[in-house]
Order: structure tokens, then sequence, then C-alpha cells
């Protein structure tokens, strides 16, 4: 399909001299959609979105919106509106000046230009502070200028880089659920550069995930988070990090860790199928149930140290070299202790060592399906 | 017509669509890359217009008249080789005019760099209050002419009738003859000189030396590491580039800023007591209308200064910052 | 507590010391040639005092009298106006180009440039004298401005300055389609202003303290600037008159100093980012 608003990354390469920093993406972002690009710092997610705007040139590949090639568009053809991260608000000119500056250059008709004006200080709750400088405001005020300044461009495309993230957290969740009521009224595409995986899962609709200039997932949040495709998605989306953890198959059980445990039937035809006698395991802290002891049929460590998060707490638990973090209300036991721990099966992913790619998930474990909760045994016994 | 070119065009991107960047493209690109700087080197030409006729030009063609002997209204010049050079090393005033200038360097290196550098650690770490006064009233004399400056200094320490007389008379003392004694005659020449670059000088280690996190002061302070040490080990390294800057500056203009009290008090006496190299170009073409000579002193002054660059370009430029 | 907090306040006031003698070096001189301006010729020369030997405005009659005053003052003006338009147009254009603008052998170009800080005006001297009388520009303003339209430090500071407006500005703009010209006059340079209006105010006083060059073009006395009146004055007209010297130096000094006190701010910091760079 091709929309008059979508936007499509070609085999997109960006080089500087002889440094590649996205060597070949290919991306397509529908109309209206609430897309963020997700990704740790210097991952290339400002430099795809600067792509867009015009302000890097696309070296290799090729780039359309709305099905034109636009490589060679300049910036200021494209009609594309964006908020960075420092705001870039003009400090000699005041709220109003700021945001009318550019339509007035363009000679836009009075009575427009003072209803797109009047539309955007209303939503935003910038009425007060029309006449003041940027630099009497607060942070969250100057966020709302920028946002206002490219609400009045009426683009069909709205690039905001790492717009929220000079604000302090309380601030943050506020402009957020601002942001997607924004979306909501004007249905721009948003194309949302973020370092932070809570903003990414609160805002996006979708979530682009970008690891060193590869795109590692591009899907809706719940699927980033229970159904990572990789091995770096999985440890980058969550906090705690997902428990990777070194696994072995030998055609009937699984050792985890050296330990071996039973795997439902609908696991192990999935490693069957791989072929490959090593694999990564996934597992969520908070998938992890502790016990005291060391308890027959289970995993089990030593307790290294507790973290308090004040309604949960962290347990570090070392089993051999490796070190496990769970997620539990309340530890079973004390830092230097030993503890058994279940894995809840529903919620295990496996990975392949030499790809780290996601080996899929059983039918049985469907996305929306809610699932009894299995617990992994360990087998003392040694196999045959 | 018209129709089949567009079509040939059309079909020539996309058949570069995934391949490296096409023929057609890079033309284009090159031709907007060169209309771009086209512009820059047209936003470039006046100053370089200016520096080129009355700085680069002049410098090559005094290099080329050290080489003449010439009287400047002369038609013709005469190649004399290295004569000018020559005739000034063997000058009996040459040792002279060298040791002045040293002295005069060394003098103005003491009261416009490292006078400087202590007085803005003491404004910037040691006192508290009346910070802004005391800028101001350093940096004053910066803007006032050293004309001004130097006639002001005249009569201040004039023997007979200036108020440091009076004073002096006062405590049962006398002012010397300073503009005809030997040695001090430069002292005084480089005080006066010293009035009015000092200020700008002492702004300009100030905003290095504040730029020095006050943190790292107090974190020595709290381990009671003396006040001179707090300077000599932390401030000074970590403003160094400034001080280079300072440093290199204050010898360029100190130089040639003393020319004016040079030539309005003593010019140059008594007995080439206050001659320096930037005394002896001036004296050389507009006293002697030796031009040839003249230019070869400016050319000793040159390669004086472009070792100063290279200093310059080696530790400032670049940057010897510790901090990034 | 109090006890430990008593010596390091002494040590401080330590230090007020040579400062303040340091502030007094450099305030005192100018506070002497002001007082003594308006003194009376005899009130340096007998056991009278600064407070008992009166008031008088006969040092500046006499210089009213023996110099073209107003005219000279005139033409400084006009020197200095000139210098600082052409300066601070061809330090504008080329600190822009330098700071935003990519082309070829620009790193070159600029320590070019920079270099010409070190070229002492000694070097230059002799041939800008037979440029200008080539020109035939002896006597005239335009001789005395002309070598003087660029500076190499000016170009340094707005460089400096411009550079320090963030990138996302211009970004900004450039996305909202708005010419390069467009954004120089409605973006750069108002957020640039200060220093233009410092690095203005140190051209104009530069140029209005100018001697050297002007001693050389300048020949008659209708011609003249303020530095080089100043000093013929003193030589000869007055000779040993100290007074009217005073009045002379304090008519000299008078433009400068006020434009310092009024744009004080400005001046110091731009100058203070001189030295820091990056």
């Amino acid at each position: 399909m091709v929309d008059k608003y979508t936007i499509k990354f070609d085999h997109v390469e960006k080089s500087y001299q002889n440094n590649t920093v996205i060597p070949d993406l290919n991306l397509t972002i529908p109309a209206g959609e609430r897309l963020i690009l997700l990704g740790p710092s210097g991952c290339g997610k400002s430099t795809t979105l600067r792509m867009i705007a015009g302000l890097e040139e696309v070296t290799g590949g090729e780039l359309r919106i709305g099905g034109r090639r636009v490589n060679e568009i300049p910036s200021g053809e494209r009609n594309i509106a964006m908020v960075f991260q420092n705001y870039a608000l003009y400090p000699h000119m005041s709220v109003e000046e700021n945001i009318v500056y550019a339509l007035r250059v363009h000679k836009m008709n009075r009575e427009e230009m003072q209803r797109r004006l009047e539309t955007a200080l209303e939503i935003l709750n910038l009425k007060p502070y029309v006449k003041r400088k940027p630099r009497e405001l607060s942070g969250g005020q100057r966020q709302r200028v920028a946002l206002a300044r490219a609400l009045v461009k009426q683009s069909p495309y709205l690039l905001l880089d790492e717009p929220l993230s000079n604000l302090d957290a309380q601030l943050r969740g506020q402009a957020r659920k601002e942001l997607v009521k924004i979306h909501e009224l004007y249905h721009q595409t948003f194309i949302y550069v973020t370092h932070d995986q809570v903003e990414a899962m609160t805002v996006g609709q979708r979530i682009a995930l970008i690891n060193q200039g590869d795109l590692q997932m591009v899907d809706t949040p719940y699927r980033i988070y229970n159904r990572p495709a990789n091995v770096f998605t999985a440890r980058f989306i969550g906090s705690p990090a997902t428990n990777i953890l070194d696994a072995q198959w030998d055609g009937r059980a699984l050792y985890i860790l050296g330990q071996k445990t039973s795997l439902p039937d609908c696991w192990s035809r999935l490693i069957a199928r791989n072929g490959e006698e090593a694999v990564y395991l996934g597992i969520r802290p908070e998938h992890i149930r502790l016990q005291a002891g060391v308890c027959e049929n289970a995993l089990c460590g030593q307790i290294r140290y507790i973290e308090d998060y004040g309604s949960k707490r962290g347990v570090y638990v070392a089993v051999g070299d490796t070190e496990v973090v769970c997620i539990c209300d309340c530890p079973p036991c004390g830092a230097g202790e030993t503890v058994s721990f279940y894995l809840d099966s529903d919620h295990i992913h496996l990975f392949s060592r030499s790809t780290e790619k996601s080996l899929g998930y059983p039918e049985e474990v469907s996305d929306d399906q809610v699932l009894q909760p299995l617990i992994l045994e360990r087998h003392d016994s040694v196999p045959a | 017509m018209d129709h089949s070119t567009k079509l040939q065009k059309t079909s020539g991107y996309s058949g570069l669509k995934r391949g490296p960047l096409g023929q057609p493209r890079r033309l284009e690109q090159g031709f907007r890359l060169r209309v771009r700087e086209l512009r820059a080197y047209l936003l470039l030409a006046p100053a370089a217009a200016i520096f080129t006729v009355f700085m680069f030009y002049p410098l090559a063609y005094t290099v080329y008249l050290s080489f003449f002997d010439w009287n400047m209204t002369r038609p013709v010049k005469k190649f004399v080789g290295l004569a000018n050079y020559i005739s000034i090393f063997t000058d009996q005033s040459f040792g002279k005019i060298m040791g002045n200038t040293l002295l005069y360097i060394v003098l103005l290196l003491v009261m416009n760099f490292v006078a400087p550098y202590i007085f803005s650690f003491v404004l910037s770490f040691v006192v508290k209050k009346g910070k802004s006064f005391f800028k101001s009233a350093i940096f004053l004399p910066s803007v006032i002419s050293l004309v001004v400056g130097t006639m002001i200094f005249v009569w201040l320490l004039n023997p007979l009738s200036g108020p440091a007389a009076s004073l002096a008379k006062a405590l049962g003392l006398s002012v010397p003859i300073w503009s005809n004694t030997q040695g001090l005659v430069i002292v005084v020449i480089s005080v006066i000189t010293s009035w009015k670059i000092f200020g700008y000088n002492f702004i300009v280690v100030l905003a290095g030396v504040s730029s020095v996190p006050l943190e790292v002061v107090e974190a020595a302070r709290v381990d009671k590491i003396p006040t001179w040490r707090i300077f000599w080990n932390i401030v000074v390294p970590m403003s160094s580039s400034t001080g280079i800057y300072v440093l290199i500056l204050s010898i360029v203009t100190g130089m040639q800023q003393v020319f004016t009290p040079i030539n309005m008090v003593t010019r140059g006496g008594p007995d080439n007591a206050s001659t320096n190299l930037v005394y002896a170009v001036y004296d050389q073409a507009f006293g002697f209308f030796k031009t040839g000579t003249a230019s070869a002193y400016a050319i000793l002054i040159m390669i004086l200064f472009a070792f100063l660059l290279f200093l310059e370009f080696k530790y400032v430029e670049k940057g010897v910052y510790y901090e990034n | 507590m109090k006890t430990k907090h008593r010596p390091a306040t002494s040590r401080q006031f330590g230090w007020y010391i040579p400062l303040i003698l340091l502030a007094a070096a450099a305030i005192v001189p100018i506070v002497f040639a002001l007082l003594y301006s308006f003194k009376p010729l005899q009130s340096i020369f007998g056991n009278s005092n600064l407070l008992t030997s009166g008031f008088t405005l006969e040092n500046y009659r006499k210089i009213a009298q023996q110099l073209p005053i107003l005219q000279i003052t005139l033409n400084t003006v006009a020197v200095a106006v000139l210098v600082t338009v052409f300066k601070l147009l061809t330090s504008i254009l080329a600190a822009y180009a330098f700071a935003f603008m990519r082309f070829r052998g620009k790193t070159v170009l600029y320590f070019v440039m920079i270099s010409t800080i070190f070229i002492p005006f000694t070097v230059t001297m002799i041939p800008n004298y037979i440029t200008i009388s080539k020109l035939s520009l002896f006597d005239n303003i335009v001789g005395i401005a002309l070598p003087q339209l660029a500076d190499a430090s000016g170009i340094f500071l707005l460089r400096q300055t411009m550079r320090s407006i963030p990138k996302s500005l211009l970004e900004i703009a450039e996305m909202d389609n708005i010419g390069r010209m467009r954004s120089l006059r409605d973006i750069i340079l108002p957020i640039c202003r200060p220093s233009i209006v410092a690095t203005g105010i140190i051209f104009f006083i530069n140029s209005w303290n100018e001697y050297v060059w002007p001693t050389l073009i300048l020949r008659k006395k209708e011609h003249y600037t303020l530095s080089l009146a100043m000093q013929l004055f003193s030589s000869s007209e007055a000779g040993t008159e100290f007074t009217s010297i005073m009045a002379m130096a304090v008519i000299s000094m008078l433009i400068p100093v006020v434009l310092y006190l009024i744009f004080q701010r400005y001046i110091m910091s731009t100058f203070a980012s001189s030295g820091i760079k990056g």
C-alpha cells in the first residue's frame, strides 16, 4: 500500500567518511502512527530521525516520504515539524514570536496565523505566557512552546528528539500524556526518539528498537516486552534486565546453568526444531519465584545481596559464576543463604546461541492466552 | 522530445536505486556544493582582500626590501644582498638594542603576565567582596590611549613639578631624572605601557582562572593545601591554555605598544638606552630613511613573532586543557 | 567555630591591600589628570595643594585657542566610525562563513587570517606607507582607515559567539525553509548582539586611540586626530604647561571612558571569552 504519507526506509545507509553509523535500514512507518525509535545512546536513532528531517544526508539507499524519494530534497521543502531535545527556541523572541516566526516569514495570512496560534496556545496551556521570553519560562513551559511551534506548522509529520529528557521525572509523566493527547487530536505521524524505555512503552504504538545502527525489532510495546525477537531486545527492555542464562539441550532435557531441568513438551519441540545444542534461556526477574533452602526439583544458588525498591525487593542470586536477578515481595532468607528458585515456564524465552535470535514461542503459549503456571523441575539424576 | 528525455532521466534514477551513488546525482550534488562554497568565499572576500593588501603583501614586500638599499623616494632600488642584515648585526648599537628588547620583554612579562595571573587567582578564589569593583577599576586604563597615559605619567613622574616629586620632597627624597637614566628609563617606560595593557590581560586571565571549578579549589582547601600550592599545582595547570595565550599576547602587544612612550618621551635615547627592535624599525625608516635597514630589523621582529605564533598553534589552538 | 573562622578572614583582608593598591594605580592617574585640568598652571609649581588652588576653565580655553579642537574631535569620530562599521561588517561576514559554512580550505584560511594578529605593525608599516602614498591618500581619513578595515580578533570573537549558538536553532530554521541570509538577519545577529556591540565598542575605542599610523599619514593640523594633536600640543605649544596638557588628556579620553562605563558588562564578558579557546 502506498499511502500518501508513508515514510519508507529502503536499504538506507548512513556513513561519515569511513565510519558507518547505519549499515542497512529497512523500515516503513504508516501515516498517523506513533512510532518510537528506542535504543542506547549512540545507536543511530537520532541519525535516523535527522535523516527524515533532512538534517543528515542519506548516503545510500532510498528514503521515501509519501511515495516520493527525498534523498535530494532539502530539509526546508519536506514540510516536517520537529521538537528538539533542547527545544531550540529562539532566545530573543517571545513565546508568540517563536511560534509564528516561520509562518510570518512565509507570509501566511493574518487570520489563519492567529487562528493556529490561538489553538496551539489553548491546547498547550500557554496563554498566560505569550509575551515572555524563553529564559523566563520553566523547562516544562519551554517544551510546550517548542511543541506549539511544531503544531502550528500543521505538518503531517512530527519528529520528536528526546523531547522530555530535560524535564524532571514528575513533569515527564504529565508531558507524556499530553503528547499522546495531542496525537489523538491531530493524528500526524509521530516519530519519537528516546532512550527511556518507560517513555517508549507509554507513548509508542510501535517501538523500533535499534542497536549499533541495526534494527533489532519493530513491534507493539506488548510484544516487545513479551515476545522479544532477540537477546538484545530481551535484555534492553525491562529493569532489572532479563536474565539470560546458558542452557544445553541433550535431546531430552535442558541443562540450565549446568543443572538439569525438565521442560514442558511444547518448549522441547522448539529447541529440537532449532537443532542446536546450546541455547540461551531468558527469564525476567519478576517471573522467578524463590524459596528458602535447597529444594527438590529446583535450581538453587546463594543470595549475594538484596536491593530494596520499596514495594518490591530485588534479590541477586549466584548460581556458579552467573548472577540471576529475581524480584519478589519478600525474600525468603537473607544474604549468604541458599535459595531455590522456580522459573515460570509461561514466561521463558529461548534464543539461539549462535544468532541470538528468538526460537519462537509454542502455540500453547500464545500471546493473549492466560496459561497455568508451570514449574521447571530440576532432576538430580544424571542423564544417561 | 521533452517527454523522452524526462523518461530517460527517471529510468536513470531508478536504475541507481540500490547501487552506489549514481552519476547524475553526483553531478547535481557537486554543483550545489560548489555554489555553497562560492558563497562562503564571497563572505570571506572583503576581509581577505584587506588582509592581503595591507598585511600579507606588505609582509612579503618588507622581506623584499630588506635586500635593497633604498630611501623610499629614489626611483631605483639597489640590490645589496644580505648587506642590510650584516650592517645591523655589525652595528655597535645592535647589542644594546637586542639587550633592551630582551629587558622590555622580561619586564612586560612580569608586569602583564605573572602579576595578572596572581591577582586573578586572588580575585577568583581568595577574596569574596568587591570583585566587580576591582574588575572595572583595573580594566579602565585599557580603554585610554597610551598617548594620554604617557602624558599623564610624564607629568606625574616629572622630577621638578610632578606630584611624585612633591611627595618625594615631603619625605626628604627626590625623583631621579628617569628619562635620562640608563636602565631606569626602560623600567619606567614598561610601567607606563603596563598601565595600559595590564587590565586587558588581567580580564582574559581572570576568565581562564575562574573557569577552574570552585569545587576543585574547595576540595584542596578541605585537605589543608597551602594557598600558594593551590595556585601553583591546581589553578595554573588547569588554566594553562589561557595562560599561554596571554603570555604570548603580552609579548606581542607589549612590544608594539611600548613604541608610543619611547617615541613620545625619549625617542630612543639617551644614547639608544631605551631603543628596542620596534623603535629601531621606525627610527631607521622615518628618521634616517634607510628603508632596507628598517626592513631587516622588521624581519627580525617577524622571526621572533613567528616563533611565538608557532607556540600559539602548538599549545593554544590545539588546546592545553586538562578538561576535555 | 568562631575561632576557626577568624584567621581565614584576616588572611582574606591581607589580600585586599595589594588589590586596592593595584586599583589605585589604575585609577589615580586618571583622577589626577581630571582634577589638574581644572587647576591654574601655578598650582603645580607653588606650594599650594589641590584643595586651595581654586578652579579654572583656563586650560580648556587655551586648547580651544591654539587648536581647531572641534574639527580634530570630529576627525577622530569620523575615522573611528568608518573603521568600526567596516570592521564589523567584514568580521561578521567572515565569522559567519567560518562558523556555519562548509568549504574547502576552511581551517587553513581561518588560521591564516587569525595569524595576522602576529604580524607586527612595524613589519607592514613601510609598504603600507608606500601604498597609501601611491593611492594619494595622505592627509586623508580614508588613508588612516583603509588598512584597518578587517580585524582578526573581531573575526575570532564573533566566530566564537556564533559557534556558541545551539546548532538546533539553525536546523529548525532550515526545516522551516528560512533562507540563510534571513536567518542571519533574524536569528544569528540578534542573538549575537551583545558580542557585536562589545566588539564594535572595542573597535571604536582602539581606532580612537590609534597613534602611530596617523602620525605617518597626517600632515595638516586640521586633519589631525586627538591622539596626534595631543602629542604635538604637549611637545610644542604647551611645553611644560602640564595643566593644559591634562585638559587635552581629558578631552582625548572622555569618549572612550564614557563608552566603557556604559557598556562595561558587555565589553568585559566579550574580552573574557577571547582567551578561552574552543
